[in-house]
């Protein structure tokens, strides 16, 4: 992921959490405030509900009292009227509900259910609460099924019979109420029915975990109620017991609708949706435009890397602001000069090592030679006087002329790394020079080292000079030979990897310090007595002409492995084989 | 046991005036309309259409023979009398009655009724009991059909107008063969409910109301005129569809507490009864059980069950019957739920249609839609199975109730009213 997505993606995260939190933020005070409100509303609404109750419950007093003194229930009382006057009497009193019983409760006239004359009254209430209570919640059976009514019951005919009257609890009761919108009122009667200003409620049932925990706390509690699939027809319920003599007889329930809370909260929701998808993308683009200024510089800073990392340390990174990003690409620029110099001066000490080196090498190898020089013309001198200057002559002679022979050999080789030619590239196979080179010196050094080798099995042909190749390898199987003196396993390993062929020439030596390593290929620098330095630089050179790579490993007596990886193929380098590295 | 009873008991449709002694005194008067009003709707004065609306049937059957006479006629005691034939007698072979027709008796076009030979031949082998009682009944009444369609008959009213189930207009026969009529004319409005009939008489749009029998009393301590029949109505539970089974049957009829019905409901109208005719017509209805046992009705309901109830709610006669059987049906287990369509259960009101048994029940199978009852030794056999095929549950007898204006006089059959100061009207 790019530095620039990261940025991206910050920014867009950030700006969505932010609207995210803002809007759950509103989201929760909004509902805290609905909430607040709906409970005030309907803590007023079941007051004016129990009010009402309570102006309904001394107005049902009134009418029963006048219907139990009223002539007609004195006729009916007294036997004088027929078995259904009590509906007339019902209708003059406006009571929905009319009993004329005898003291034992048996019917005389009903007005709601004529035909239960003779029967007893069944109103679910016991008969000592006929004269201690006052209005009271019963429910009374009537040919279509029991109802709840508000009842009160009064002596009438001189204690000779009692008159219980009602009036239904009716959806009217709670339609009076007048509620605001989105409010109701709702009265719960045992066992199960629930009425509203409308009628009877369907799917009352849900309200039962309220009603069950008005029932066992005796006291209000709060709950809502979802009452189909779908959210918005949840509804809030205050529910206030109604009890007489410690029986629970009913249940008043304010309820509020959530569908506007949840509307609201649905909008702040979709609101905040578009302000936060609207900031995305503002953030997307902001954040694009940032980067863009940000990472511009950075890019062009690391391509400069890049290229100071392949060797120009010439790059330069153009300054575009003065920020902290400005002073990067200045504190860049600055380091490449610096680099650039240090390399400058690198090389120039490098060159005057070189030179010293050289003075130094070619003064101790022709120091050599010159030293028995001097002394065997010193006895030549000495020598022409005496009778064995023939023989002194001689053997003079002859070492002198090996020892220029000698000096030859150290100038030749000199002048053989000097002019190291240009490989003629031909399609060489791997092994085979492998083979060749571990045959010539495996015949010298039969009896101490043991030669091992691991060719690779498959196609180890690539371009390549021969000649130099066989040198190269010759030079360090040399080098691995010296390491053993005392003899020890040699290995050479083809094969093939990256695209080219590897080999390694592994000994079983004493090894190389970590030092030793890094100046292992610098010209003239040897480990050993009588070396020029310029072996493992001719092969380097070799390797580097080939565009290969070479390099070297090494532990504390465990031996030392060359690595070189050479290309299969020349053809790309072609036009700067000539150009030695 | 029959005859004792006939002998003992007034006629069905001999209707009692209870006026005051005084006025039956008062010379009769010719002329005026008398105005009456009545619950049911007849769609035909046909007799030889039946009606299947009780009310109708027993309206007909009451108001049929002063328009369309019999050969025969059965006096207050149920025994055969002459009437349009004068005498009868068998045949040489003993295979057939010859009725001896009427002289000078003429149709309501005026024409004379006269049958070919002046005789009517009657070819039945059966006893002359049975062949009289049934020669009495509507069914077999003189009905000649003119031109246009229109019925004529002999008898002292002739059809002058006729609007099916709405009203009916009779107009005195002056050449009816017993002497004119008293009244000019009669006009009837049908369909009317009490509640309208009752409107209808206290603002004087009428003469004569009918009037439910638990309210007979009442206007008695008014002082209004009244008059009553004898019982002539049924109250019976019927089934239709044979969807319930005998016990619920049973149980139902042993649950239906019939004194508290007749002493606070009907006001002790009429009679309590198991038995499809009223004891003045048999004089055995009382064999027919009718008390309660709410403990065997329970035995017989091992589970609760609940049944469609049908029943006129229009009629302040049968509404509260209904509710207090509903009542007291829910205290064996039977649940009787009101049904304004078809019904498990109906509460219906059947009417005697005539002073004989075996005539009444014959009307009674026609309406309760079962078979006839088998020749039996004795009526009581034949009510019997009637009863079992059909399960009918009897209920109660009651007496038919009259409402009349002041003008009224000597209420009973239409012949024999007069209206005082009846040419004024």
């Amino acid at each position: 992921m790019t530095f620039r997505t990261k940025l991206l993606l910050i920014s867009s995260f950030t700006v969505a959490g932010a609207v995210a939190l803002v809007t759950g933020a509103v989201s929760i005070s909004t509902r805290r405030a609905f909430d607040t409100i709906d409970r005030e509303r309907r803590q007023a609404l079941l007051v004016q509900f129990r009010d009402e109750l309570a102006a309904r419950s001394v107005e049902v007093a009134r009418r029963v009292e006048l219907a139990a003194s009223s002539p007609g229930v004195q006729q009916i009382v007294a036997g004088a009227a027929e078995y259904d006057r009590a509906q007339t009497e019902a209708a003059t009193a406006d009571l929905d509900f009319l009993d004329v019983v005898e003291p034992n409760l048996t019917i005389i006239s009903s007005a709601h259910w004529p035909a239960r004359f003779g029967y007893q009254n069944d109103w679910q209430i016991a008969p000592n609460d006929w004269y201690t209570s006052d209005v009271f919640l019963a429910r009374i059976p009537t040919p279509e099924g029991s109802v709840m009514a508000l009842t009160a019951v009064r002596p009438a005919a001189g204690g000779k019979a009692l008159v219980a009257g009602g009036r239904r609890l009716s959806p009217e009761l709670l339609k009076s109420l007048g509620v605001a919108p989105g409010m109701r009122a709702l009265l719960w009667l045992p066992p199960g029915e629930v009425i509203d200003a409308e009628g009877s409620v369907t799917d009352a049932q849900k309200l039962a975990p309220l009603i069950q925990e008005v029932r066992s706390t005796n006291g209000e509690a709060t709950g809502s109620v979802q009452w189909t699939s779908d959210r918005r027809s949840s509804e809030a319920f205050l529910a206030l017991p109604i009890t007489r003599a410690g029986t629970l007889t009913g249940v008043l329930l304010a309820g509020t609708s959530l569908s506007t809370q949840l509307g609201l909260e649905r909008s702040i929701l979709r609101t905040g949706i578009v302000v936060g998808a609207s900031g995305i993308v503002i953030g997307v683009l902001l954040g694009w435009w940032t980067t863009e200024r940000i990472t511009r510089p950075v890019e062009r800073l690391a391509a400069g890397a890049r290229a100071v990392a392949g060797g120009d340390l010439s790059a330069r990174v153009e300054v575009l602001s003065r920020d902290e990003i400005g002073e990067l690409a200045q504190a860049f620029n600055r380091m490449t000069e610096q680099l650039l110099e240090q390399r400058e001066r690198a090389i120039q000490a490098e060159r005057v090592a070189a030179w010293r080196e050289l003075a130094r090498r070619l003064a101790h190898e022709l120091k050599n030679p010159l030293f028995p020089l001097q002394i065997t013309i010193e006895n030549l001198q000495r020598a022409r006087e005496s009778s064995e200057f023939e023989e002194v002559f001689r053997e003079s002679t002859a070492t002198l002329l090996a020892e220029l022979g000698n000096l030859k050999t150290i100038i030749g080789r000199f002048s053989d790394f000097a002019k190291m030619p240009a490989p003629q590239f031909e399609t060489v196979d791997v092994n085979e020079i492998v083979r060749g080179v571990m045959k010539l010196n495996i015949q010298v050094e039969r009896s101490k080292v043991k030669p091992v080798l691991d060719l690779a099995s498959g196609d180890a042909r690539i371009q390549a000079d021969p000649d130099q190749l066989r040198r190269a390898l010759g030079n360090l199987v040399l080098n691995a030979l010296d390491a053993m003196p005392d003899g020890g396993t040699l290995l050479i390993r083809t094969g093939l990897h990256d695209g080219g062929v590897r080999l390694e020439i592994s000994d079983s030596g004493q090894g190389l310090t970590e030092e030793e390593c890094q100046r292992l290929f610098t010209p003239y620098y040897t480990t050993k007595q009588h070396g020029t330095g310029l072996g493992l630089a001719i092969v380097q050179s070799v390797v580097s002409d080939h565009r290969g790579k070479i390099s070297v490993s090494s532990a504390a007596g465990r031996g030392t492995t060359f690595t070189i990886d050479l290309p299969v193929s020349q053809v790309d380098s072609a036009a700067t084989a000539g150009e030695p590295a | 046991m029959r005859r004792t009873a006939l002998r003992s008991i007034a006629a069905a449709n001999a209707v009692l005036a209870l006026a005051a002694g005084l006025e039956a005194a008062r010379r009769p008067r010719y002329g005026g309309e008398l105005r009456v009003e009545v619950r049911a709707a007849i769609t035909s004065l046909d007799p030889a259409v039946v009606p299947e609306d009780p009310a109708a049937l027993g309206a007909q059957r009451q108001w049929m023979p002063s328009v369309f006479e019999t050969l025969v006629s059965l006096d207050d005691h149920g025994r055969p009398q002459p009437w349009l034939a004068t005498s009868w007698t068998h045949d040489t072979t003993r295979k057939a009655w010859i009725f001896q027709a009427r002289k000078n008796v003429k149709l309501h076009d005026g024409s004379t009724w006269s049958p070919p030979g002046g005789a009517i031949a009657v070819p039945d082998d059966r006893p002359i009991e049975q062949i009289l009682r049934e020669l009495a009944g509507a069914r077999s009444a003189v009905v000649v059909k003119a031109e246009d369609g229109s019925l004529l008959g002999t008898g002292p009213f002739r059809i002058a107008r006729w609007e099916a189930g709405k009203l009916a207009m009779l107009a005195a026969h002056d050449q009816y063969w017993g002497g004119r009529p008293f009244l000019d004319s009669i006009r009837i409005q049908m369909g009317r409910s009490l509640t309208d009939q009752a409107s209808d008489f206290q603002i004087g749009k009428t003469d004569a109301v009918e009037i439910a029998a638990r309210d007979l009393r009442a206007p008695k301590q008014r002082g209004t005129a009244m008059a009553s029949s004898q019982p002539t109505e049924m109250v019976a539970l019927t089934f239709d569809g044979g969807r319930v089974t005998a016990p619920t049957r049973q149980a139902l009829a042993l649950s239906i507490d019939r004194t508290a019905i007749f002493n606070v409901l009907l006001q002790k109208q009429g009679e309590i009864s198991g038995a499809l005719l009223p004891r003045w017509l048999t004089g055995y209805s009382f064999l027919f059980p009718a008390e309660r046992d709410l403990v065997k009705a329970k035995q017989l309901v091992p589970a609760p069950q609940a049944l469609t109830f049908g029943y006129d709610r229009q009629d302040a006669v049968i509404r509260p019957i209904a509710e207090r059987i509903a009542v007291n049906a829910s205290e064996s287990g039977i649940t009787l739920r009101p049904s304004a369509g078809g019904a498990d259960v109906r509460l219906v009101r059947l009417p005697v249609t005539a002073s004989d048994p075996w005539l009444a029940l014959q009307d009674l199978t026609a309406l309760l839609k079962v078979a006839p009852p088998a020749p039996a030794a004795n009526s009581y056999e034949a009510e019997k199975a009637l009863i079992d095929s059909s399960g009918v549950i009897p209920l109660f007898h009651l007496p038919r109730g009259w409402m009349l204006s002041s003008k009224v006089r000597n209420w009973s059959r239409f012949e024999e009213v007069w209206l005082d100061g009846g040419a004024a009207q």
